[in-house]
This record gives C-alpha cells, sequence and structure tokens, in this order.
C-alpha cells in the first residue's frame, strides 16, 4: 500500500508565506500605532 | 493604557498563539492519508478564509449602521475592518493555490467558489480605492458604505456556491447542518486556529481603528 503523497514543499510554502504577511502586517500596524 | 496599546497586545499575544497553531498542526496534529501533507494547509487556509468573510461581514453592518445612524466612528471602523480583510483575504489567495497545486493538479480554476473569493479581494480593494479617490469625508463615507454593503450582500453566495454550483472546490466540513466531518483531532486544530484568526482580526483591527481615529 502506498504511503501519503509527498507534497511537503506546498505546505511549507504556505506556512512560510502565512507567516510572513500576517507578521509583515502586525509590524507595519505597530510601527504606525507607536506614534500615537 | 491607549487603544493602539490595546491592539498591540491583543496581536501580539495572537501571534504566539499562532506560532502555537504551527506546532500543533506541523507537529502534533495526523497527516492525511489520500492528501499528505498538503492537506495541512486546510489549517490555516479555511480559518484565514473565515476572518476575510467575518472582515466582510463587519464592513457592511458598519455600512448599514453609518448609512442610519449616521456616527462616523461605524464609518471608521468599517474602513479598519476593510484593510484587515484585504490582508486575510490575501492569506486565503495564497495558501488556496499551494493546496490546489498538488491536490487538483492547478493552481487556479475559474469555478464558482474561487472566482466569488476573488471578487470579495477585489471588494476590497475596490473599497479602498474608492476611500482614497474622494476627498469630501462625509460623500467618502457614503459611497463607501453602499461598496460595503455589496460586499455582505456576497458573502451568502460565497458560503453557498459550493452547492449552488457544480464546483471544484470542497464543500464545508464544519460549517453545515450535520456534524463537523473530521477526526476529532484534526478538528480541535481547526478550531484552535479559528480562534487565534479571530483574535488577530481583534488585534488588527483594533491598531488599525486607532489609527483612523487620529485627527488628520
Amino acid at each position: 500500500m502506498n504511503g501519503p503523497p509527498q507534497n511537503a514543499a506546498f505546505m511549507v510554502a504556505a506556512y512560510i508565506a502565512t507567516a510572513v504577511i500576517l507578521v509583515a502586517y502586525a509590524v507595519i500596524l505597530i510601527r504606525r500605532t507607536r506614534g500615537l | 493604557m491607549t487603544q493602539g496599546s490595546v491592539g498591540r497586545w491583543i496581536t501580539a499575544v495572537a501571534l504566539v498563539l499562532l506560532a502555537g497553531i504551527y506546532v500543533r498542526a506541523l507537529a502534533f496534529t495526523p497527516t492525511e492519508l489520500l492528501q499528505g501533507p498538503a492537506q495541512k494547509i486546510f489549517y490555516l487556509h479555511v480559518p484565514s478564509a473565515w476572518s476575510a468573510m467575518l472582515s466582510m461581514g463587519l464592513v457592511g453592518v458598519a455600512s448599514i449602521l453609518f448609512l442610519f445612524l449616521k456616527d462616523e466612528r461605524y464609518d471608521r471602523f468599517a474602513s479598519a475592518s476593510a484593510e484587515v480583510g484585504t490582508v486575510f483575504s490575501l492569506v486565503m489567495l495564497t495558501t488556496g493555490p499551494l493546496w490546489a497545486k498538488p491536490i487538483w493538479g492547478t493552481w487556479w480554476t475559474w469555478d464558482a467558489r474561487l472566482t466569488l473569493t476573488l471578487m470579495l479581494f477585489f471588494l476590497f480593494i475596490g473599497y479602498q480605492l474608492l476611500r482614497s479617490a474622494v476627498s469630501e469625508p462625509g460623500l467618502r463615507a457614503r459611497y463607501a458604505a453602499v461598496v460595503g454593503i455589496c460586499g455582505l450582500v456576497l458573502l451568502p453566495f460565497i458560503h453557498l456556491s459550493v452547492y449552488l454550483f457544480r464546483t471544484l472546490h470542497p464543500r464545508p466540513i464544519v460549517l453545515k447542518p450535520s456534524a463537523p466531518s473530521l477526526p476529532p483531532v484534526m478538528l480541535v486544530t481547526l478550531l484552535l486556529s479559528f480562534g487565534v484568526f479571530t483574535l488577530l482580526y481583534v488585534g488588527f483591527v483594533t491598531q488599525r481603528y486607532a489609527i483612523g481615529s487620529e485627527p488628520r
């Protein structure tokens, strides 16, 4: 019987992309609210 | 404590919890047999879609309240929620194709669900372009409110598109009339991720609202 498909690279790319987008936006907001 | 710092704290806590979701999803949630590791993208894709739809839903509700009550705070909230929704839509539209390529064999297909979610993203962008194009504040708020309500009307079509049309996109596995069709360990990871993405939405919007409330 075959094991699960080998597609971990897509998973890693999605997890990295999500972290980059969310952390980048958080940093932008934190820098902007610091000046208030 | 200012509103901005409250938002910063909520965002910081949500990001730490998001790291916890990463650990739980990658190390402590089993790999699905048929889809393999790519199935784990689902723990980010579905909650980001939820947060994007929550953002647009609240833009629409705040827009209706603004038109009835003429309270400028609702307009400010709608503006904040739309910007945050754009970010979550971006996550949804990035993680979706990364799942689709190994599972469907294509990055994108013009089926009803995908096309409508792309429309949602364009509505977020259009909403903000409109706001930046109209300089008179009262007019800007009214025009933006109309677009916000259009976005709210779009949401049920997005959710029901997988039932109304023949699409490649999977049907809801949690937000449906019958019980969730997921093993408990996967369901817990997904529900925790829903919670963290919602908290992240609250943190982002609180900060963005604080920025918007500054006198210009």
